[in-house]
């Protein structure tokens, strides 16, 4: 029977793992009420973790970790915001799905929590992407409300080995066409030229192929100043964006490219098996011995761009928003840890633990002088070039279109040109069904 | 009505009322929302009547006939090759005589094993760079293989952790089956002179068929529903290669939140796998067999 109960224990602490409780400290006294954050599991997660329990130990508030895969996430945030009260009191959204919590109305605006609420010194609006208009459905700082504050910049950079470079005297790569030079002088039988993620998912491929389309000043969906759309994903600019992509990935990189995951492309680099990767940095993961066999050799720089279009790269940015469904002490409790969360101390305590902060005060800091922290500089650098790559609320139709066409084009299941072309085609149904005003452009010879 | 009816009538109503409210109601409501178009603002779900159009769409939806197709070859493959192996291990373990439980163990073991740890064992067997599988054809000096990122191959793999994952499923039915069959029929057979293939051919097959039908039943039905496995191993590609229709709906009603068109195709998708279940029953039953 002893034995029984204690297999059931285990049973129960095996099934509330994801559940990650934080305790606070005995002699800190609690001001605001519990509080639960429904988040994902990504790189950067035990960096955030680690900054919570801080938040934990110095106010007394108790937190709440609900974590989970990236789809999961979004799909407990809708049940949760769709119901009479919501069990989570802060969403960590991405920048792929945001818009739709915005749109739906179901975030309560900061400042109505707290009229005196603002983003704290140096943390940056993302391209606005933390405001919204209500009355115009846009994302807007001049006009909009605060809906939001940016919890994790994520953004692509290229790494690279540092090592390799200086024994090939190579120049950091600042267009595609020298990342390509560079990668075939590295190429062996023991290493990749690059590791390029190609596999179809809920926002993978599309979000690494951005980098190579906006250099070739192509797009998928493009956002005109008269609050219209043209379906741009079979423009001649995607396609040369897309024609690099595949150029690398036949001639220097991995051969299953189609069938790569972040953590396969991250692995790669982790391992020594590849040269280059354009990822989200993890670079605590890259400098623990424990887990990487490139310590200390992985360099950090903005993706590559052209010389016409300069670079640019896709926010793929996590934005912490306050559910409406919520009762009011639990919002103030929501809002009391976002504030903290913004303080210089909270940002510098978030990149000591790992992951990488919001505030550019932080990151243009000394802290960046530090080897540990070399990869500041680049983000601090590629920051100002990111952009947000869809700001309509039926993006994850589109990323269903553009996932599986543009995996099929990179696998070699269907030739580039019709990929593109049937995304196209496919994407302005969307538009159409969703009432857009929008443009489609010929389809490529 | 009998007064025995009525109180029989009664004491079954709970358990019908609790069906009902689980079973029945959502199936009614996923069948309304399969006429709706959802949307949400202001918190609030605008549910438009849209007729038949939800419907109309699924004969255009490319991943919908990739699920399908994909779907189909999955389960006739996976549980055709799960049957002929749970029999013959379930006909090996019959034969033996000292140990017969330490073997029964070891051939449910995977049975045993929550699909998200096959997934990440088999994903990390399955490694392009770092699997055992490449490893092991690297000894022969064979070039390794994208298991999961070929799309000639990766429909193949998934069939194969299927088939490693569920054959124990068929081993346990088969072996109760064959453990049941009357000895004596047996004992004539062989005294009669039948040989070892006789015997199977002309005894065991026969008297095993309702077993292997109702074994294909529950293996086709379950086999139909696979989701965990591809979610974990392939995410449905590459390109289409591995799309099932559970992650076609997955993906149309969840990640792209078409909560109406879901629906629509969650109900068509009911109705063709009834309708190829029932027709599988009906052929089994003309030959005889009472699954």
């Amino acid at each position: 029977m002893k034995n029984v109960t204690k297999h059931v224990r285990q049973a129960v602490a095996a099934a509330a793992l994801p559940l990650a409780v934080l305790a606070a400290a005995p002699g800190a006294t609690a001001a605001e009420q519990p509080i639960t954050i429904v988040i994902n599991q990504s790189p950067w997660f035990p960096g955030f973790q680690a900054v919570v329990e801080k938040y934990v130990k110095e106010t007394g508030n108790q937190v709440q970790l609900d974590i989970n895969p990236f789809a999961g996430s979004l799909e407990k945030q809708r049940t949760a915001v769709r119901t009479g009260t919501s069990p989570f009191d802060l969403l960590i959204m991405n920048a792929g799905f945001f818009v739709e919590f915005y749109k739906g109305g179901f975030l309560e605006p900061l400042k109505a929590i707290d009229a005196k609420f603002a983003l704290g010194p140096g943390i940056g609006d993302f391209d606005q992407t933390v405001c919204w208009n209500a009355a115009k459905s846009t994302l807007d700082c001049k006009t909009g409300e605060l809906m939001s504050v940016p919890i994790n910049p994520n953004v692509l950079l290229l790494h690279y080995r540092t090592d390799l470079y200086k024994e090939h005297n190579l120049k950091v790569p600042t267009t595609w066409e020298q990342l390509y030079a560079n990668a075939k002088v590295l190429k062996s039988a023991r290493v990749y030229g690059i590791s390029q993620r190609g596999q179809r998912g809920a926002f993978d491929v599309t979000y690494d192929v951005f980098p190579y389309i906006w250099a070739y000043g192509g797009d998928i969906l493009k956002s005109n100043a008269d609050g219209t759309f043209t379906v741009a994903i079979n423009s001649p600019e995607t396609l040369a964006g897309m024609e690099m992509y595949i150029k690398l990935a036949r001639d220097v990189g991995h051969p299953s490219t189609a069938g790569q995951t972040q953590t396969n492309v991250i692995q790669n680099m982790a391992t020594g098996r590849a040269a280059h990767i354009n990822s989200v940095p993890a670079p605590a993961l890259f400098d623990d011995p424990s887990q990487s066999a490139v310590v200390g050799l992985v360099g950090y720089a903005e993706p590559p761009g052209t010389e016409k279009y300069g670079t640019a790269t896709p926010l793929g940015h996590w934005l912490a928003g306050v559910p409406k469904n919520i009762p009011d002490p639990r919002k103030k409790a929501a809002l009391a840890f976002l504030g903290w969360f913004q303080t210089d101390a909270a940002q510098r305590a978030y990149a000591e633990a790992g992951s990488l902060p919001v505030s550019l005060t932080v990151l243009n800091s000394d802290m960046a002088n530090q080897p540990k922290f070399r990869w500041m500089k680049a983000l601090a650098a590629a920051l100002p070039h990111s952009r947000l790559p869809f700001s309509i609320t039926e993006s994850s139709q589109v990323l269903a279109i553009t996932e599986l066409r543009l995996n099929q084009a990179i696998g070699g299941e269907m030739p580039l040109r019709d990929a593109l072309n049937k995304a196209a085609a496919e994407i302005a149904e969307v538009m159409k069904a969703a009432k857009y005003t929008y443009q489609t452009l010929p389809d490529l010879k | 009505m009998k007064r025995e009816t009525i109180w029989r009538h009664l004491t079954l109503m709970p358990a019908i009322v609790l069906f009902a409210l689980l079973t029945l109601l959502p199936l009614a409501n996923l069948v309304t929302l399969g006429f709706d178009d959802v949307q949400w603002l202001d918190r609030q779900a605008v549910r438009t009547w849209v007729g038949l159009a939800n419907y109309a769409r699924l004969p255009a939806d490319n991943l919908l006939r990739s699920g399908l197709l994909n779907t189909l070859i999955f389960a006739v493959a996976a549980v055709a090759l799960q049957l002929v192996l749970g029999f013959v291990l379930a006909l090996l373990t019959t034969r033996i005589l000292n140990g017969r439980t330490f073997y029964r163990t070891v051939f449910i073991l995977p049975i045993l094993v929550p699909g998200i740890v096959i997934g990440a064992i088999w994903k990390l067997m399955y490694s392009y760079d770092f699997g055992v599988l490449n490893q092991l054809l690297a000894l022969v000096e064979i070039a390794p293989q994208d298991w999961l990122g070929s799309s000639h191959l990766a429909l193949l793999s998934v069939i194969i952790v299927d088939v490693w994952h569920w054959t124990p499923f068929c081993f346990l039915i088969l072996l109760a089956g064959l453990e049941s069959l009357p000895e004596d029929i047996f004992e004539a057979a062989r005294i009669d002179g039948a040989g070892g293939w006789q015997i199977l051919r002309y005894i065991t097959l026969p008297l095993m068929l309702p077993t292997l039908a109702v074994t294909f039943v529950f293996r086709m039905i379950l086999a139909f529903k696979v989701f965990d496995e591809i979610y974990l191993l392939t995410g449905g590609g590459p390109g289409t290669a591995t799309e099932v229709i559970s992650f076609t709906i997955y993906r149309r009603f969840f990640t792209e939140n078409q909560t109406g068109y879901g629906a629509a195709m969650s109900v068509a998708v009911i109705l063709v796998i009834a309708s190829l279940i029932l027709a599988a029953t009906r052929l089994t039953a003309r030959r005889g067999v009472k699954p």
